[in-house]
């Protein structure tokens, strides 16, 4: 009964995560931030939800939690198995399996984390335009590399607020 | 923040000044030639050698593109799509540029004539 009980919490606990996670993607494209400088970067605030989960739950729920967000989004904004939605699908698996990945063999903080995972997001989609859409978008990469560093920092720092008042508030 | 999150900010850093220094060292000063793709298929080679204003139209996939070159730049005059980020982009004219307008299926790419060259 207790395990089911937990198992409920966790499922509701997900699933609201979840929706922050869908809400600040659509409060994000609001921003009109850098809009000039690169087409199309973002400061990425969904990933916040998504790095809190991988510290609070682990590896598999945040994979779940990343994969189900892009398919809402792509839903609400973009329109499903749209170009778009194939970017952020290849950016959001490869920066939750980089971020896992680093999270473990390396002795980074959330912080250092959040940059790794600004950087793989964007190398994510720059694979896929190179792979499948025969785009070179390589001359993007130093731009890239040079905003994730702000953008990594203000989302990881956030998650890192997430994580402690979780810990302090929701545990039991 | 730790010390090792200052290590992979400098790292991340050090990367991202070496690769503006590539670019910066690879550029070339023959002439240049733009190729517009839709669909991943040549539609138009516009030669950027001409030092005055003109303008090209290529029909997209949310309608009309036009594009405009001056003095061996060019760039996305007008074209409908949800953000306009491609004719936000401005002016390109160095040969790792491309503009990409994803809504209307368009991809300009800056060649060099001398890789024209060779390939025939």
């Amino acid at each position: 009964m207790l395990n089911y009980d937990n198992d409920l919490k966790k499922t509701v606990r997900l699933a609201m995560f979840l929706a922050f996670s869908v809400v600040l993607s659509m409060i994000e494209t609001l921003i009109p931030l850098f809009n000039g400088i690169i087409p199309g970067f973002k400061i990425g605030l969904a990933n916040m939800m998504v790095l809190a989960v991988l510290y609070i739950y682990g590896f598999k729920d945040a994979f779940t939690l990343g994969i189900l967000k892009v398919i809402l989004v792509g839903i609400l904004r973009t329109g499903l198995f749209s170009t778009t939605f194939f970017f952020s699908l290849s950016g959001t698996i490869l920066s939750v399996v980089l971020m896992a990945l680093f999270r473990k063999i390396t002795p980074l903080s959330i912080i250092g984390i959040s940059i790794i995972g600004a950087i793989s997001h964007s190398c994510g989609q720059i694979i896929i335009a190179i792979l499948f859409f025969n785009i070179n978008m390589i001359y993007y990469l130093p731009f890239i590399l040079l905003f994730s560093l702000p953008s990594g920092i203000l989302v990881g720092y956030f998650s890192k607020e997430i994580v402690n008042l979780y810990q302090k508030r929701l545990q039991y | 923040m730790n010390k090792n999150d200052i290590k992979l900010v400098i790292v991340v850093l050090f990367i991202s000044i070496l690769g503006f220094d590539f670019y910066y060292l690879n550029r070339d000063n023959n002439p240049k030639i733009a190729v517009v793709y839709y669909d991943n298929e040549q539609v138009l080679t516009i030669d950027l050698s001409i030092i005055e204003e003109r303008k090209y139209t290529v029909t997209g996939f949310n309608g009309e593109v036009t594009f405009k070159t001056l003095d061996g730049k060019i760039k996305v005059e007008s074209e409908n799509s949800p953000y306009h980020l491609c004719s936000k982009q401005g002016y390109i004219s160095e040969s790792y540029e491309t503009i990409i307008c994803l809504p209307n299926k368009i991809v300009v790419k800056i060649e060099s004539s001398s890789d024209i060259d060779a390939e025939l």
